[in-house]
């Protein structure tokens, strides 16, 4: 059924149920008041007659002949006639409901002829006089309606007849209001909740769980909702689909690439064998510039895998702070045979979401490439800084190095691919794409990377990074994926 | 005294030029080149190592590994594509002894398969000298390979097991983690090469958090790990 039928439908049908409620209400209170008042009609007079016979019966003839004369209300099931004198005694000692003895005590207190009418217990009594003017109270009591009928209505119906907003009448808008909340929440749930199950599944999508696909509970309803899932199935095929292949082009793309350089490496290996000694520096060359080769390729796929999206899996909640100690614990290592150091200050505990691998990579370019520039003796300084001021903050990884600097109009092409300075001393180690990639893959984490010559000498790369919330939901997944997922990406990798 | 290795890669060529490499160096390389026939080569038991390519055609290398250490500890060099970490990470957790990202250069495969062959050698010649270590809950006994925490065996991988005996003997101070790589994985240690790492974090897992909560290991910033100490050794080794 199209949602808009759907919609219209379910509004209609609350609506009419929520006036059927209404309505059924009034007609109920009515009728009981109705009820009541023919009820009286009927009875007022006849109960005024019965007083009128009976006093008239106990002066003439004696107790007795009342006593028969009462006797045959009894045949009328339910209905009791009852008698009092003055004393507030029943004339056939018989014990009366409270109702009735309250009416009766109520009655005495007045004077003269006097009808009283307790309509709800169903109770008529009447104060008469006798001849030697001795008041007396006949009460007749009618069986009340079923005890749950007359709660239910008293509780809805009391003080109807007073035109006034009573405690009734706000119950009946209780009741009303509840009825309409009913239909309401389940005509929105039935909007929501499968809108609900397309946003989950569209976020995993996201999240690169493309085998993610919207259940029949959703397909089977007919509606808009339903042909938006059958969509949204179409297009996660067809993501999954390609993503795949992106990834086995990718792993293809590096197998034919390096299967050459594995088999050019063992035969230098075998060349050097047997070379003569005067090809060894040749040689050594060709080792140099195979391993170059291989370090490119290497980044051209890091960098198609960056772009894709592809190497950005496994997302984990991981401690920046110790990956950058672990690079800075390296390269000081590399550091060491050039007099330099490489030291690490400032914020502990970063802890930010992402693809960690990735990241280390992005920032081993960073602190390699000042290591590489500093001058001999001098320490490359990292400092992290946390930037709590906005939720989420940042964290601002400093790369410092006192070296020679750069030409200050060539600072922003450094980040371009490939881009060779004026300058440039051959680049022997770099490949033109490290702080290239050191960007996208920020930048895809939600970061910057950016740089400047410092004030007095040297250069710094600043590396921008946002922090995981605080207390969030994901901090629990705060560990590194499990043997299995891995399998898994392993295996998706393939 | 040639030893028979297997090598298991879908590259024939490549095979073709490591056998001609590793002949002179007193290697006899037999080389198949897909997953299946892989497993059932290295089941043979005629091969002192395998050398495992982590892309076969038809089984990935890690589904071999994990079929043949369901039955064999034999010692397994991992070929793995450079730059996925997640592969080094997974081959060594699965039980790889190592893992060499490939193009490799072949001077330094035959060095790490000669690093794991005298580390799997020292197995059979630490029989003789049996003796047990201890370092609280921990006891693991260098004759029969065997770990336990408190009653319960520990499955570690040699070099696992090697690390732990490291870390145990110098329980209480802090061994730089070029001298783990030096001693535990017999090669000179280079930077950026994380396989110790993961090599501690494993066995970390595997041994569970201390009595107190604790990581047995612990993680001494820019220097390296040690095995932290409640009570002094008992076991001493004869």
């Amino acid at each position: 059924m199209r949602l808009h039928i759907k919609v219209f439908l379910w509004f209609w049908l609350g609506v009419v149920v929520v006036s059927g409620t209404l309505i059924g209400l009034t007609e109920l209170t009515h009728s009981r008041v109705q009820d009541d008042r023919l009820w009286r009609e009927k009875y007022g007079p006849r109960v005024d007659l019965w007083a009128r016979q009976e006093t008239h019966i106990l002066r003439t003839e004696g107790p007795a002949a009342l006593e028969a004369y009462v006797g045959s209300f009894q045949a009328d099931p339910g209905v009791t006639n009852f008698m009092f004198d003055a004393s507030g005694r029943e004339v056939f000692n018989r014990t009366a409901s409270p109702p009735v003895l309250k009416m009766v005590d109520g009655l005495m207190q007045s004077s003269g002829w006097t009808q009283g009418v307790d309509a709800a217990e169903r109770i008529i009594a009447e104060r008469v006089i006798d001849a030697k003017g001795n008041p007396y109270v006949v009460v007749v009591d009618f069986p009340a309606p079923s005890v749950l009928s007359r709660s239910l209505v008293d509780l809805l119906a009391a003080d109807f007849s007073d035109g006034r907003p009573t405690r009734a009448s706000l119950l009946r808008l209780t009741v009303v209001v509840g009825v309409a909340g009913i239909f309401c929440f389940v005509l929105a749930r039935h909007i929501a909740a499968p809108i609900d199950r397309l946003r989950s599944a569209t976020k995993k999508i996201a999240h690169q769980q493309l085998q993610t696909r919207i259940d029949r509970g959703v397909l089977n309803r007919g509606d808009e909702i339903a042909a938006l899932g059958r969509d949204f199935n179409g297009m996660a095929d067809r993501i999954e689909t390609l993503v795949t292949a992106q990834r086995h082009l990718l792993a293809d793309v590096s197998h034919a690439l390096r299967s050459p350089l594995a088999r050019l490496n063992v035969a230098l290996g075998l060349a050097r064998r047997h070379s003569a000694p005067g090809a060894r520096e040749h040689l050594d060359r060709i080792e140099l510039e195979t391993e170059r080769l291989n370090t490119l390729i290497g980044q051209l796929l890091t960098m198609a895998r960056v772009d894709s999206g592809i190497g950005l899996e496994p997302r984990v909640v991981f401690d920046v702070a110790a990956i950058v100690d672990e690079v800075a614990m390296d390269a000081d290592y590399e550091a060491r045979a050039r007099r330099c150091v490489v030291e690490v200050s400032g914020a502990r505990n970063c802890m930010v979401s992402g693809a960690a691998d990735m990241i280390r990579g992005a920032i081993e370019n960073v602190v390699r490439n000042a290591v590489r520039h500093a001058a001999d003796g001098t320490p490359v300084e990292i400092f992290l800084e946390r930037r709590d001021e906005k939720m989420p903050g940042t964290v601002v990884i400093n790369v410092r190095d006192h070296g020679a600097g750069v030409p200050e109009k060539i600072v922003p092409s450094l980040f371009v691919p490939f881009y060779r300075g004026p300058h440039a001393d051959n680049n022997q180690n770099g490949t033109g794409l490290g702080l290239a990639i050191t960007r996208r893959v920020f930048e895809v984490h939600g970061g910057t990377a950016t740089a400047a010559n410092a004030e007095g000498g040297g250069f710094v790369v600043v590396l921008e990074l946002p922090l995981q919330a605080q207390g969030g939901a994901d901090q629990s997944e705060a560990v590194r994926p499990t043997i299995e997922e891995q399998g898994k990406n392993a295996i998706t990798a393939a | 005294m040639t030893r028979h290795l297997l090598v298991v890669d879908d590259d024939a060529e490549l095979c073709q030029l490591l056998s001609e490499y590793l002949m002179p160096e007193g290697y006899d390389v037999e080389a198949v080149h897909n997953g299946t026939e892989g497993v059932e080569r290295a089941l043979s038991g005629d091969h002192a190592l395998v050398v495992l390519d982590v892309m076969l055609p038809d089984v990935r290398g890690f589904e071999v590994l994990r079929q043949l250490r369901a039955r064999s500890r034999m010692p397994v060099l991992m070929l793995t594509a450079r730059g996925n970490e997640q592969d080094r990470i997974l081959g060594l957790e699965m039980g790889a002894d190592d893992y060499l990202a490939k193009p490799f250069n072949p001077r330094e495969l035959s060095a790490r398969i000669e690093a794991i062959l005298r580390r799997s050698g020292d197995r059979r010649t630490v029989d003789a000298r049996a003796g047990e270590l201890a370092v609280d809950d921990v006891t693991m006994n260098k004759a029969s390979r065997m770990v336990r925490r408190g009653p319960e065996p520990l499955d570690l991988t040699t070099v696992e097991f090697d690390l732990l005996e490291a870390l145990l003997r110098a329980a209480g101070r802090v061994i730089p983690r070029d001298e783990l790589v030096r001693t535990v994985l017999n090669r000179p240690f280079s930077p950026f090469d994380r396989s110790i790492d993961t090599h501690v974090s494993n066995l970390r897992r595997k041994l569970g958090p201390g009595a107190d909560g604790l990581d047995r290991i612990k993680s001494v910033r820019g220097i390296g790990y040690q095995y932290t100490l409640r009570h002094a050794p008992r076991g001493v080794e004869k």
